[in-house]
């Protein structure tokens, strides 16, 4: 009996652990799922021109009234989950707007991976 | 018993007469509202700023000349006010009898005491949270508007709102239209006749803009004026055949006008047609955009009006402010246009007096008679052709930002820059509630800032401050021989009036971008500005851009107040 009540406890703690690590990795829990795909990144484009995203950030994400969202400056640490959450929901107390009501989940996606591809590409030429 | 009594009730009795000075000092300016008679002769008297131009005529001058030439060297910081957000402070502060009234950005407004910085009361209006996603050029306020016992905002989702200027609580709130069709306000009203007026922002989105009178009492509309006419009205036909283009057209009106209460007359002035850039489908002059109205004040009719850029292509909104002046026995308004002349036209008929440029201008190649300007074809974007170096850029050889007129010297001080951009136009989409600017490519080319003071009679510069970026804030001119004006570095400084000559300069901290005021309380001068940089700013960055060592600049959110440095 008392090995069954330790055994219990190890699994108990071993269980209570993973669950902690889970909640901990709740901010990158979201992931791209167009990660890489260039054709995402064309829609995307298409997608921030076609909201109006321009206005604010220009037509090449490269800054106006909002910040450049090209180069590798953030306020917070860029995972896609914050990315992604940031057009969703807006940012409170800034300028930001949700956008989240009149794009899906997916077209939110690919806005992030034409940012990232514009990323990447600002490397290259640096390079 | 008795004793501790008695003892406890002179005490009670102390704290109160202690006190007293203090509630009283805290609500001396409340004691007096701001009566018509105020309004009419605010250049006048020196010691009160009490609406956004100091006077109807929007001089921005003031006579105070404790703070001088000789003296501005000793000009400290006295007090710092926080507003508690970020982004474009565009205000001017007013201050009426001790009390400063203070708009910041995300639809805040405070009173203050003025002489010492402590805050009275503030008002947050309650904004949607998508209340930006529809403004092109960050959610700041250039000011309010006081009247009898009300502090007058508007907001950016488009109300107007009347605040009780003792306690600023909302005495009215009222809705002009809808913000998520990118109607909005940053404008500061004007109040005159027992009216708030104020003018609409949206023209880079498909809208029907207009300049609104309200009751100041009730609230109550008086009159709406819209710039572009309705079908079948005068200048309709100016729109090319599109009917949708007299729904959609924009011509914004979001500067404080002048009013001349001599002739009656309200000047107010409208911005660019939509979409921006792009003119194919709009064929014509596209009355109103980019004109000067002269209003009945009253009702709101248009007396006359002068266009300065006919069918716009390069958003050279025509909204900036008018000075009034009385120069050589002719009334005349002096405007600075974004097309990058400065204009004098006869404010008694519309009549064109001279055309300067302020900047490099090559769009234009001069003036007709009437004060047409004769188009460079080589300066016309098209869908087909991109056109290079247009100068100047969109926000012109004068932004919006205020210049300041001195009536003593007859001279004008034009906030400027010098940068071109290389445009082609596309044809996009037209959904209202998106912005549709018509633009294929467009690159801002690097150039510089510069402050530049005219004679007023003549048009003809006294003289030219060159900057690394352009000025961005308004100017302030004094009794004292002073020019202030800031930077989007945050430098504030003062010039001397006669030559140009940098005398002081104060590092706020964050970029200026709002105007300088300045007061007179118990026989101090005072002087204030708002830093907080923002706004509009792709100019600085987009293709390369007109000033690309602001990318990046940091924001802020507050006002500091200057005096003499007591010994």
């Amino acid at each position: 009996m008392r090995s069954y009540f330790t055994l219990f406890r190890h699994a108990s703690a071993l269980a209570l652990t993973f669950l902690l690590l889970g909640l901990a990795r709740g901010e990158d829990e979201l992931k791209n799922p167009f990660a890489g795909d260039p054709a995402a990144a064309i829609e995307g484009k298409r997608l921030f021109l076609k909201m109006g995203c321009y206005a604010c950030h220009g037509h090449e994400a490269e800054g106006a009234v909002g910040p450049d969202l090209t180069d590798d400056e953030w306020i917070y640490k860029p995972t896609d989950s914050m990315i992604f959450n940031t057009i969703a929901k807006g940012r409170r107390g800034t300028v930001m707007a949700p956008f989240g009501d009149q794009l899906t989940p997916d077209e939110i996606w690919r806005i992030v991976e034409f940012l990232r591809d514009k990323n990447r590409q600002r490397h290259l030429k640096q390079q | 018993m008795k004793v501790r009594i008695a003892r406890d009730l002179f005490r009670g009795a102390s704290g109160v007469l202690l006190a007293l000075p203090f509630a009283l000092a805290a609500h001396q300016g409340f004691a007096q509202g701001v009566t018509d008679d105020m309004l009419l002769n605010a250049h006048k008297e020196s010691d009160n700023w009490r609406m956004v131009g100091r006077d109807y005529m929007s001089t921005r001058f003031s006579p105070l000349n404790q703070v001088s030439t000789k003296t501005v060297k000793r000009l400290v910081p006295k007090w710092t006010f926080s507003f508690g957000v970020l982004d474009a402070q565009n205000t001017t502060p007013l201050i009426h009898n001790g009390v400063m009234y203070v708009t910041a950005s995300h639809g805040r407004t405070f009173a203050v005491n003025a002489r010492t910085g402590s805050m009275i009361w503030q008002y947050n209006h309650p904004l949607p949270e998508d209340a930006g996603k529809n403004m092109c050029c960050d959610i700041g306020n250039r000011g309010a508007a006081l009247y009898g016992d009300k502090v007058f905002v508007s907001t950016p989702d488009a109300h107007v709102v009347a605040l009780d200027m003792k306690t600023g609580k909302p005495v009215w709130d009222v809705t002009l239209s809808d913000y998520k069709n990118a109607y909005s306000m940053t404008v500061a009203p004007l109040v005159a006749k027992g009216k708030v007026i104020v003018g609409l922002s949206g023209a880079e989105y498909p809208t029907r803009l207009f300049i609104e009178a309200l009751d100041a009492n009730t609230g109550q509309q008086v009159w709406r004026r819209y710039t572009i006419p309705a079908p079948g009205e005068p200048g309709s036909e100016t729109w090319g055949s599109d009917p949708d283009n007299l729904k959609f057209g924009g011509a914004s009106a979001w500067i404080t006008g002048s009013y001349d209460p001599a002739l009656n007359t309200l000047y107010w002035a409208t911005g660019n047609p939509n979409p921006d850039w792009d003119g194919v489908g709009r064929e014509g002059d596209n009355l109103y955009s980019n004109s000067t109205l002269a209003l009945d004040p009253d009702t709101g009719a248009i007396k006359f009006h002068f266009q300065y850029t006919p069918h716009d292509v390069w958003d050279f909104d025509g909204v900036n402010e008018h000075i009034l002046a009385d120069l050589g026995g002719q009334k005349v308004w002096l405007h600075g246009d974004r097309n990058g002349f400065l204009y004098s036209i006869d404010r008694t008929n519309g009549k064109f007096v001279y055309g300067k440029a302020i900047s490099k201008v090559n769009w234009a190649t001069g003036f007709t008679p009437e004060g047409r300007p004769i188009v460079n074809p080589e300066k016309v974007p098209s869908y087909t052709y991109e056109a290079k170096d247009i100068c100047p850029a969109s926000e012109g050889g004068k932004w919006w930002n205020p210049m300041s007129y001195s009536p003593a010297k007859q001279m004008v001080f034009v906030p400027s820059r010098e940068i071109c951009t290389d445009i082609k136009s596309a044809k996009g989409d037209r959904v209202e509630g998106k912005p549709h600017w018509g633009i294929g490519s467009i690159k801002w080319n690097k150039g510089h800032g510069q402050l530049v003071a005219f004679d007023a009679k003549s048009g003809n510069k006294k003289w030219t401050v060159d900057a690394p970026s352009p000025f961005m804030s308004g100017v302030l001119t004094t009794g004292g021989g002073l020019v202030f004006a800031g930077t989007p570095e945050g430098e504030f400084k003062a010039y001397d009036q006669d030559t140009g000559k940098e005398l002081w300069s104060y590092q706020t901290g964050s970029g200026i971008v709002g105007s300088p005021v300045t007061y007179f309380i118990d026989g101090k001068q005072y002087v204030a500005v708002p830093s907080g940089f923002g706004g509009w700013t792709g100019w600085a960055t987009i293709g390369g851009g007109g000033a690309p060592q602001l990318k990046d600049s940091r924001k802020g959110g507050y006002v500091t107040v200057f005096g003499l440095f007591d010994e």
